[in-house]
């Protein structure tokens, strides 16, 4: 269990537009803690926008985000330090080695030594990373390129975790690996928020958002969204969106 | 959320590692001091010496002789005769000799007969960088020539003598080279902090950096730190070669001086740091630094164009450059000895333009990626 109250988030009707581009109109999310919320949609359809927003990296055009620490409201400022991200984007140093990483991100989030030690021994064995800690990040495979980035952040042993298409570019067996990573920390009661443009990765979430042009169409448990949208898989859901859409 | 001195280090370690490792950043952090030095120190010499002369006498006189003996004594000419005003001037004009003293045949005859003797000099005007020396140089010897034949003539109406202060042999490097360091501080500052935030834009990872507890203010001390350390190191190579290989005294306090490179070592990486969020592009951001920090150390801060012969629109804009009023700093200290009450002027506008520019490069870091 994650040192602390559970984290929930509710996004409240949140617009942001770029330029004259909408890429959000009028979101409105709740993400419990303790579960995992996969955000699903096609590429441009705004998942990175709403997470960077989420992590006050934005501000929202319009609307809010409330979040709240054991169901009590809390502020973002107080929260901040148990959120971690993973960005999309390439956001390792190249010519830092896996060691000095872990050490960079140690001292930014005040981890106390004895801490650090446990932590990084534990990440390094189920990461299996551990034979590589002197190699560059720039010179990793796209798999370990990951698994750092997550390991950077859960070294703070965060309450919530957003990632940002964990998966995307890593070989499937890398991809299996990294799901088992974010499973065992569901078992620590930690909300973990995931975005993924591969569709067949819905399904692994215990609880999707499928998002299509900066608005959500359904949300809900995979199985029963599906059974509702009578749809056998989220490919076949958004095709079949995609088709209608072309023949309107 | 509180500062932490332990992020700020967490910071400049990997600021650290990053120099350490990029061959570039090396090269203008350690190559370029050594550069400058020898190309300013070694390779230019802003006095001229041994401008050829073509000497035509057609007096062949005690006064004629004299007049050539004080040119060539000066060392600033080495003289060549020529037989006559012709070929002086075909000397000067093929580019054999930079300069020409015709003495006419009546030169002594009229110093006897108590009026002026006239000698002509004939100077290369396309080549402007040799004129202008030679034109003050003459000034000085027309005032050493003229009391040496008054003296021929046992009339001793005046003896000028010039005695500059703070440099007598008026060495060219003891007035380049403290300058040197406004200018190396000023391209190191400048241009490699320039790049250190766009860096971070530019490769994604200063989303991740915004998503930690680190606050801006952090980032922008801990990436400062290891170049205001090469600052350091740099200044140092300077003073210790000004002082030893090239015999600069230093008249001044240390520690004026090492306050002076302080305030303005900070001001150029607020400059720097300002130019980086701004553009968050390294290309464009190297652009920038180069026009608004090279050049006007360069040009505009007295190094090698004094200020006070610029138009006036520029000799007040000058007055906005931070490298002007430490250009005054670091050759006072070395040259004339400098305590506050001579420098206060130049200290408080430098520590303004440094607290201006650091407030701007804190005010423009944000939190957020618009």
């Amino acid at each position: 269990m994650a040192a602390g109250e559970p984290i929930s988030i509710q996004v409240r009707d949140v617009h942001k537009e770029f330029r004259r581009f909408e890429a959000l109109h009028g979101i409105t999310l709740d993400f419990d803690p303790g579960l995992m919320h996969g955000i699903i949609g096609p590429e441009g359809s705004g998942k990175t926008t709403l997470l960077r927003i989420l992590l006050g990296l934005m501000r929202p055009a319009q609307g809010r985000i409330l979040y709240f620490e054991g169901g009590r409201p809390a502020s973002f400022d107080v929260l901040r330090p148990h959120i971690a991200y993973m960005p999309q984007a390439q956001s390792l140093y190249p010519d830092l080695s896996i060691e000095e990483h872990l050490a960079f991100f140690r001292d930014l989030y005040g981890i106390q030594p004895r801490a650090y030690a446990e932590k990084r021994a534990e990440l390094l064995s189920v990461s299996r990373l551990a034979p590589f800690v002197d190699r560059p990040a720039g010179q990793l495979s796209g798999g370990m390129y990951k698994k750092l980035g997550l390991m950077c952040a859960l070294l703070r042993s965060p309450r919530v975790i957003v990632l940002d298409e964990p998966t995307t570019g890593v070989d499937p067996i890398s991809r299996r690996e990294l799901w088992e990573l974010l499973y065992r920390l569901l078992d620590q009661g930690i909300l973990v928020l995931v975005t993924t443009a591969y569709l067949d990765e819905a399904e692994r979430c215990s609880k999707v958002h499928l998002i299509e042009s900066g608005s959500v169409i359904a949300s809900g448990e995979p199985r029963a969204l599906l059974d509702d949208q009578k749809a056998r898989s989220f490919d076949e859901l958004f095709l079949r969106r995609a088709a209608g859409s072309a023949s309107e | 959320m509180s500062f932490s001195w332990i992020r700020v280090g967490a910071v400049a370690r990997k600021e650290w590692y990053h120099v350490r490792r990029d061959p570039f950043t090396m090269a203008v952090g350690l190559a370029l001091p050594l550069i400058m030095v020898v190309i300013y120190g070694v390779a230019i010499d802003f006095i001229i010496k041994d401008v050829s002369l073509a000497v035509s006498d057609s007096d062949h006189s005690q006064a004629s002789r004299r007049l050539i003996d004080t040119f060539v004594s000066s060392n600033y000419f080495r003289g060549r005769s020529v037989p006559n005003p012709a070929s002086a001037m075909t000397a000067v004009v093929s580019g054999d000799a930079k300069a020409a003293l015709i003495i006419p045949p009546t030169f002594e005859r009229d110093l006897l007969a108590g009026r002026s003797g006239q000698a002509q000099i004939l100077l290369d005007g396309c080549d402007n960088s040799t004129v202008t020396p030679v034109l003050s140089y003459l000034d000085t010897i027309e005032a050493i020539a003229s009391s040496k034949l008054a003296g021929a003539t046992n009339d001793l109406p005046y003896d000028l003598r010039v005695r500059y202060l703070f440099n007598p042999e008026l060495n060219s490097r003891w007035f380049t080279i403290p300058g040197l360091i406004v200018v190396i501080m000023a391209i190191l500052a400048v241009f490699l902090t320039a790049l250190t935030v766009a860096r971070e834009w530019e490769n994604g990872s200063m989303e991740l950096l915004l998503s930690t507890p680190v606050h801006p203010i952090e980032i922008i001390i801990g990436k400062a730190v290891p170049y205001a350390g090469m600052g350091a190191i740099a200044i140092a190579f300077v003073y210790i070669v000004a002082r030893f290989a090239f015999g600069v005294p230093f008249a001044g306090h240390l520690w004026v001086f090492a306050l002076g490179c302080a305030l303005f070592l900070v001001t150029y990486q607020a400059q720097g740091l300002l130019i980086s969020i701004a553009t968050r592009n390294q290309a464009v951001a190297m652009q920038v630094a180069m026009i608004s920090g090279m050049v006007p150390s360069n040009l505009l801060s007295g190094f090698v164009f004094p200020i006070a012969s610029m138009p006036r629109f520029f000799w007040y804009f000058t007055m906005l450059l931070p490298a002007r009023w430490f250009m005054t700093i670091a050759r006072f200290s070395f040259l004339e000895g400098s305590n506050f009450s001579q420098l206060g002027v130049s200290f408080l506008a430098l520590g303004l333009s440094c607290a201006v520019m650091t407030a701007l490069a804190v005010r423009a870091f944000k939190r957020t990626l618009e």
